[in-house]
């Protein structure tokens, strides 16, 4: 298989815009590493991308971003673009989506997945309405989403999926603590407990020792 | 504690069912009212959350769920330790 990653960033209305954004250094960062990125960024999100994609150069590890249930990952404008009946051999997931760990993870690995890394409920963050037009600028939002980058960041840097998995929830559980404490401000106060939902919901399916 | 076996407990009873509910909702109507939460294909204000609960719709149900596991790692120290 070749060291290349896909990344699928829609961004049709606010929740994928945010996810699309902060994705970004994901994919900055793996091309200053030399490897071959597919970044399916807005209108590319599709089904077609994907699969194409995937047939053709097989890459080690999808970053999916996205809405989703339990049985589906969706792309732009919300286009199905993996589900259950997906047989793409990819060797790691991570898929930034809701509820895709409960079954469709679980089926992947089954067949044609090596490791896949979700979240058994629906992935949850804060963000601040006046930076909704500048995703990086949103300092709620970056407890939530920074640490989940360590997922696919750290499997980029070649580390076991459960060191991925590790590394995201000390970082996650690390500003839970700050967003708990007296120094934090009212609106990370209340936030808390959604970074608390998402450490306990996100899982490594799988080989956890699957390396890219 | 097992969040998951006391959910269903708390299912099977609808006095406490309730209790808890409107426990949750008291706790929602002291989030800011300038926060904004994306949850599931969705972004919720605080007046989204009240009712998603109220109807104990599957954003409710979750926040619900999220509300009592917050609480019960507060109180048994669990978000104090990263296990």
């Amino acid at each position: 298989m070749s060291r290349s990653i896909v990344v699928t960033r829609p961004h049709h209305e606010i929740v994928t815009k945010y996810l699309c954004d902060w994705s970004k250094e994901v994919v900055d960062m793996a091309r200053t590493k030399g490897l071959e990125v597919f970044d399916l960024d807005g209108t590319k999100s599709t089904r077609r991308n994907f699969e194409g994609y995937v047939k053709k150069h097989s890459p080690n590890f999808a970053f999916v971003n996205g809405h989703g249930n339990a049985l589906e990952v969706a792309g732009h404008e919300n286009e199905i673009i993996i589900d259950k009946e997906c047989n793409l051999k990819i060797q790691i997931i991570y898929a930034r989506s809701c509820e895709a760990a409960l079954i469709l993870g679980p089926s992947l690995v089954s067949r044609s997945v090596d490791t896949f890394i979700g979240y058994t409920r629906k992935f949850i963050f804060g963000y601040d309405p006046s930076k909704c037009y500048k995703p990086l600028d949103d300092v709620l939002a970056k407890l939530f989403l920074e640490p989940s980058n360590l997922v696919a960041s750290t499997i980029i840097k070649g580390h076991p999926a459960r060191e991925a998995n590790k590394r995201s929830k000390d970082a996650m559980y690390k500003n839970f603590r700050k967003m708990i404490s007296s120094r934090a401000t009212y609106e990370e106060r209340f936030a808390a407990r959604w970074l608390w939902s998402n450490i306990n919901s996100q899982v490594v399916l799988g080989d956890p020792n699957c390396v890219f | 504690m097992n969040s998951d076996s006391q959910l269903k407990e708390i299912d099977l009873d609808p006095e406490l069912k309730e209790q808890l509910k409107a426990l949750v909702l008291e706790r929602i109507n002291v989030m800011p009212d300038t926060m904004r939460i994306a949850i599931g294909t969705t972004e919720v204000a605080k007046s989204d959350i009240i009712r998603h609960v109220t109807d104990e719709d599957e954003i409710g149900k979750q926040m619900i769920e999220m509300e009592l596991e917050f609480l019960q790692a507060l109180g048994s120290g669990a978000v104090y330790t990263n296990e």
